[in-house]
C-alpha cells in the first residue's frame, strides 16, 4: 500500500516537475540507533520508529560543518523533509515505511548521492578515505620585462579525508619562458595538509612581449584505495614587457585653424615638436614644403634647427603664411632626428575675397555705370 | 572758323533749329545724342527762344541751356502786339543770353512769319542785334503759313514781313509751307520734312562758308548776294543722279521743285550763289564755269563755290529776287482776310450794340 503511494507520488512529482525534480535518489533502511553517512558529509541517524496514529520515524541529521544536530520526525505522508547541511548540500527525506526497529526512507538530492558510511546500531563501520586536492597558482610579479625572472608559487591543499599519493604535476608553460626548480612529482599529501611549491620562471630574451596566458597546473594523484583523481588550477596571466630602450622619439603637430581662409589674409601656423621618447634628441631639423601659391610672410624661419630636445619637452614656433592662389593648400612639415622623421600636414582652403570674386563683374559694371551716368547726363542736358 | 549764331524763334523757329541740331549729330538717329556730340561745320551757337514753354519742352536735340523761355503764360496767342510788348519787357534777358555766346560773324534768325512769338520778336530782335553786333550780317529765314491756316496767321505774316524788311536785315530767305506741303500728304509729315529740308540747306550753306574750297565763295559773297534785289530770296537744292552731269545738277537747283519758295529764278532772280559739293571726278570746273556764265546772263551776278566732298554732286542755290509775285498774292489774300475780318467784327459789333440798345433805358427789377 505504502509502496503504491510512493509510486503515485513519484509519478505526480514527475508530471509536475519534469525538469526540476531531484536528479538523484537513494533508498536506505536504517535501524534504530544506526546511521548512514551520505557523501562523507551528512549523517542520518534513526532515533525511533512507531506506528501510533500513523507511521513515523524520528531522525537526526548532522554534518561535520554543523554546530548542532538537527532532529525531526518523518511521517508516512510522502512529503519530503528537507535538510541542508553546513556544507550547503540539501537533501529531501521521505519516510516510506517503518518496521519494528527500522525505517525505510527515500533520500533525494540534486547531487549524486552515495552512502559513504553505514553504522549499524552498536556496530562501528570502517570509513572510506578519499583525498581531494585543490591547487592554486600565483606569479609574482605578474608583470615583468623580458629577461627578468618571476617566482611561481603553487599551493596544493588536500581537503579530502584520505592521503593523496603518486602526485604528478603537469605545469603549464608560456613559450620562451624557462622553469627553474619546478618539480614534476610531489610527495604524498595527507588529508588536511597543504603543500607549497615555489619555482623560478625566467622570461627568455626572445619571448614575445604582451599579456600572455599561462595554462593551468594539472595534478594527477591517487587515493589510498588506488583510485585516480585529477584537479587543476586556474590559468594565470603574465604580462611580459619589452625591454626598455632609451631612444628619442619626436612628434610634430600643427595647431588647427579654420579650414577656409581668404586669399591674402594671414594664416598663422603654430608648429610644435615634442620629444615623447625617453632620451634626449640631438640635432633636430624641421623641414617645410610650402605649396605653390603660399608664401611665408612673418616668422623668423620655417625650418628651424634645434640643438637638442629633452624627453617630454617641446619646442614651438609660429610663422605666418599667406595664400595668393585659391584652392586647397597642403603644407607638409617634417621633423628629422637621427635617421628618423615624423610628418605633420597643415591643410587649409583659400578662397578669393568677395572683391576678388566679383571684380570682373565690377570692372564690367564700371563702364556700364559710366555709360549710364553719361546717358543720364546727356538726358538731363537735353531735357527742359 | 566762322562764329555763327542761329536763333530759332517761336514754335516753327524752334523746330527748325532742333532739326539743325539733330542733323549736326550725323546719322546716329534718335540715340546719337547719348554717345556723340554735335559736329557743326563751323562754330555754331544755337538758342531756341519762345514764350510757350511747352514748345521748348517738345524739342529733342537742343540742349536745355540753349532753350530760352521768355515768360508770358504759355505763349502770346498769335498776338503780335502782345508779342512785341513781351519782347520789350524781356529783351535784356534775351540779349544777355545771346551775349553769353560771344561774338558772331553771321547770325541766322529762323522764325515763322505767321505765329505769335516768332513773328513779333524777330523784327525787334533784328533791330537789337544790329545795334549790338553791327558787323554780323543777319539773315532771317521766314516761314510763310498755309494759306488756309486762318486770317490771323495771314495778317501776322503780312505785317511781320513788312516789319522785318523795314528793319533791314542782311537778307530774308523765304520758306513757304503752302508751297512745300507737296512733300507729304499729312500735315505733320510735311512739317517735319520742311523743317529737316530747311535745316539741311542752312547747314550746307554754313559748311560751305566755313570750308576751304576749290572755287571760293565766302561770307562777303553771301552779303553781296543778299544785298541784291529787294533783299528777299530763297534757296534751291539739287542732288545729281547717277547719270546726270554737273551742268544738269546746277540747273536742277534752279528748278521750282528744289526751291523753298515758289519763284521763277530766271525771271525774278537778282543775284545768286551756287555752292557745289561732290567727288572731284564729277566736278568739271570748266563746265561749271561755263554753266554759271550762262546763268549770269539770265539771273544776274552768280557767285560760286566748289567743295570737294565724297559723293555725287549736290548743289545749293541761294537767290535774292527783284520781285516776288507770290508775296503779292499772299498780301492780297491777307488784305482780303483782314478786311473780311474787320467787316465781320463791325457787323458783330453793330448786332451787339443793337441788342444792348433794347435795354438801354431799362433797369433790372428784382
Amino acid at each position: 500500500m505504502n509502496g503504491c503511494r510512493i509510486l503515485v507520488v513519484a509519478a505526480l512529482l514527475m508530471l509536475l516537475f519534469p525538469v526540476t525534480a531531484a536528479a538523484y535518489s537513494i533508498n536506505a533502511t536504517i535501524e534504530v540507533n544506526a546511521y548512514i553517512v551520505l557523501n562523507n558529509d551528512i549523517h542520518i541517524k534513526v532515533l525511533d520508529v512507531g506506528t501510533d496514529m500513523g507511521s513515523y520515524a524520528k531522525v537526526q541529521f548532522y554534518s561535520y560543518r554543523d554546530s548542532v544536530y538537527t532532529e525531526t520526525t518523518l511521517y508516512g505522508e510522502n512529503i519530503p523533509t528537507d535538510y541542508t547541511s553546513g556544507t550547503g548540500m540539501t537533501i529531501g527525506v521521505t519516510l516510506d515505511s517503518v518496521f519494528s526497529n527500522a525505517a525505510f526512507i527515500v533520500i533525494e538530492s540534486t547531487k549524486e548521492l552515495k552512502i559513504t558510511e553505514r553504522h549499524d546500531a552498536g556496530v562501528e563501520t570502517e570509513s572510506v578515505t578519499v583525498p581531494k586536492l585543490t591547487i592554486t597558482r600565483t606569479i609574482d610579479p605578474n608583470k615583468a620585462e623580458i629577461g627578468q625572472t618571476v617566482k611561481v608559487t603553487l599551493t596544493i591543499k588536500n581537503t579530502g579525508n584520505g592521503t593523496a599519493t603518486d602526485i604528478m604535476l603537469d605545469e603549464g608553460t608560456i613559450a620562451k619562458t624557462y622553469k627553474d626548480g619546478c618539480p614534476s612529482t610531489i610527495d604524498d599529501i595527507a588529508a588536511g595538509a597543504t603543500e607549497r611549491i615555489e619555482y623560478d620562471l625566467k622570461i627568455g630574451e626572445d619571448a614575445q612581449s604582451g599579456t600572455r596566458e599561462m595554462p593551468a597546473s594539472v595534478l594527477n594523484y591517487k587515493g589510498e584505495s588506488g583510485d585516480s583523481y585529477s584537479t587543476q588550477s586556474q590559468s594565470s596571466v603574465l604580462e611580459i614587457i619589452a625591454e626598455t630602450v632609451l631612444a628619442p622619439e619626436l612628434t610634430i603637430s600643427i595647431d588647427p585653424i579654420d579650414y577656409v581662409v581668404t586669399c591674402g589674409d594671414d594664416v598663422p601656423m603654430v608648429v610644435t615638436i615634442t620629444n615623447v621618447g625617453n632620451a634626449t634628441s640631438e640635432k633636430v631639423y624641421v623641414k617645410g614644403d610650402l605649396p605653390r601659391g603660399v608664401r611665408l610672410v612673418k616668422g623668423d624661419e620655417l625650418e628651424p634647427v634645434y640643438e637638442s630636445i629633452k624627453p617630454d619637452k617641446s619646442e614651438e614656433y609660429e610663422v605666418t603664411l599667406v595664400a595668393s592662389e585659391e584652392g586647397k593648400h597642403v603644407v607638409e612639415m617634417k621633423v628629422m632626428w637621427a635617421d628618423e622623421e615624423a610628418t605633420a600636414v597643415f591643410e587649409f582652403r583659400a578662397e578669393k575675397s568677395g572683391l576678388e570674386k566679383y571684380y570682373i563683374y565690377l570692372i564690367a559694371a564700371i563702364p556700364i555705370l559710366l555709360i549710364l551716368l553719361w546717358v543720364i547726363k546727356r538726358r538731363r542736358e537735353y531735357s527742359y | 572758323m566762322l562764329n555763327i549764331l542761329v536763333l530759332g524763334l517761336g514754335q516753327c523757329g524752334n523746330r527748325i533749329l532742333d532739326a539743325m541740331n539733330r542733323e549736326a549729330f550725323g546719322r546716329g538717329g534718335a540715340f546719337a545724342k547719348y554717345y556723340t556730340r554735335q559736329k557743326f561745320p563751323a562754330s555754331v551757337k544755337t538758342i531756341a527762344i519762345n514764350t510757350a514753354i511747352n514748345d521748348l519742352k517738345g524739342l529733342v536735340d537742343t540742349r536745355a541751356k540753349d532753350r530760352l523761355h521768355v515768360p508770358h503764360l504759355h505763349g502770346v496767342g498769335a498776338n503780335r502786339t502782345l508779342g512785341k510788348q513781351v519782347f520789350g519787357e524781356n529783351k535784356e534777358i534775351i540779349m544777355s543770353e545771346i551775349d553769353k555766346r560771344g561774338t558772331f560773324d553771321l547770325i541766322f534768325i529762323i522764325t515763322s512769319a505767321a505765329g505769335g512769338s516768332g513773328s513779333s520778336f524777330t523784327p525787334l530782335l533784328v533791330r537789337e542785334l544790329k545795334e549790338t553786333y553791327n558787323n554780323a550780317p543777319i539773315i532771317c529765314i521766314a516761314v510763310l503759313p498755309f494759306r488756309e491756316e486762318g486770317s490771323i496767321f495771314l495778317q501776322n505774316a503780312a505785317f511781320c514781313l513788312k516789319d522785318l524788311v523795314e528793319e533791314k536785315p542782311a537778307g530774308v530767305l523765304l520758306v513757304d509751307n503752302q508751297y512745300l506741303k507737296k512733300y507729304s500728304g499729312d500735315i505733320k509729315s510735311a512739317y517735319d520734312k520742311i523743317n529737316t529740308t530747311t535745316a539741311r540747306r542752312l547747314l550746307f550753306l554754313i559748311e560751305a562758308l566755313n570750308s576751304e574750297m576749290l572755287m571760293v565763295t565766302d561770307l562777303g559773297d553771301l552779303k553781296t548776294v543778299m544785298n541784291g534785289g529787294i533783299g528777299i530770296g530763297t534757296m534751291g537744292f539739287y542732288e545729281a543722279s547717277k547719270d546726270s552731269t554737273i551742268k544738269s545738277a546746277i540747273l536742277g537747283s534752279f528748278k521750282p521743285s528744289g526751291l523753298l519758295f515758289p519763284t521763277n529764278v530766271y525771271k525774278e532772280g537778282a543775284r545768286a550763289m551756287l555752292i557745289i559739293k561732290g567727288d572731284k571726278k564729277y566736278l568739271d570746273l570748266d563746265l561749271i564755269t561755263k554753266t554759271i556764265e550762262e546763268l549770269s546772263s539770265e539771273v544776274g551776278q552768280v557767285f560760286k563755290g566748289v567743295l570737294i566732298q565724297r559723293g555725287r554732286p549736290r548743289v545749293l542755290s541761294l537767290f535774292t529776287l527783284n520781285s516776288v509775285p507770290e508775296l503779292e498774292n499772299l498780301y492780297a489774300i491777307a488784305a482780303d482776310a483782314i478786311r473780311f475780318e474787320r467787316e465781320q467784327q463791325d457787323k458783330s459789333k453793330s448786332q451787339l450794340d443793337s441788342a444792348f440798345s433794347q435795354i438801354e433805358d431799362l433797369d433790372p427789377i428784382y
